[in-house]
């Protein structure tokens, strides 16, 4: 499948400036507006914070998956950011976060292409070396390399 | 041993498939045979089949969300867990689904 269509240079920040969990969603939500996949930033977020309430987010090994299905949604669509320092986020390993995949899915999301390259890119999450090796990208063409390679 | 397993969660769009990752490579790293369904957003996917289960020593639910087609799995040995359980420690969880059959 081609990843690429879902991993977008655009949507990729390696160098976030947050230093807080919000900062980072808001850093990302801000990305998915401006690329036109989100058409409300502060009704999406509330998405994304309602799905936080249902469990923990953060996977572990410092790598975070928010997700908000959601009707400000517009284009299905992953933000990519990396933090400068590890932020306090529940995860399972307790170890908060720095790599966050900010996941963007319209309410009324069903089989579509785009959902299952979501679904496939949370699948190369399952692979502890693909985690490990995402903390230390350094371009958009290599998560793609790492994602694609799995 | 043989494994089939479930994989479900709250907005089927990314535990599940975690998870489901994760059940592969902790079982087959531990030299077992397995299949996993995934019941996403996108539906049910690499579905279980009647033989699957019949062959099966054992079925895992890691699951977050009540699956559809539970009842394919009466008279098995089912094992149910939320889907956090296998991301967190999918090796140490399959090490206990090996303690759970032998005992």
């Amino acid at each position: 499948m081609d990843l690429n269509k879902i991993i977008r240079e655009e949507r990729i920040n390696l160098n976030l400036e947050a230093t807080t969990k919000a900062e980072a969603i808001d850093e990302l939500a801000e990305i998915l507006v401006k690329t036109n996949s989100v058409s409300d930033k502060a009704g999406f977020i509330r998405d994304v914070y309602a799905r936080e309430e249902i469990g923990e987010t953060g996977m572990g090994g410092y790598i975070a998956i928010p997700h908000g299905k959601s009707k400000y949604v517009e284009n299905t669509a992953i933000a990519i950011g990396r933090t400068k320092e590890i932020l306090e986020w529940e995860s399972l390993d307790g170890k908060g976060v720095k790599f966050i995949l900010l996941f963007a899915v319209p309410e009324e999301a069903k089989t579509t292409v785009h959902i299952k390259l979501l679904s496939q890119v949370a699948s190369t999450l399952g692979d502890e070396e693909v985690c490990a090796r995402l903390l230390t990208v350094e371009s958009a063409d290599d998560i793609l390399e790492i994602m694609t390679n799995h | 041993m043989k494994i089939v397993a479930v994989a479900a969660c709250t907005s089927g769009i990314a535990h599940t498939y975690i998870a489901k990752e994760k059940l592969l490579k902790a079982a087959e790293a531990a030299g077992h045979e397995i299949k996993v369904e995934t019941q996403g957003t996108v539906g049910a996917e690499n579905e279980l089949t009647k033989s699957d289960v019949a062959q099966a020593d054992v079925v895992i639910i890691a699951a977050d969300i009540k699956i559809s087609g539970q009842d394919r799995f009466k008279n098995k040995k089912v094992i149910e867990i939320p889907t956090n359980v296998v991301i967190k420690s999918p090796k140490g969880f399959i090490a206990r689904v090996e303690e759970l059959l032998k005992g």
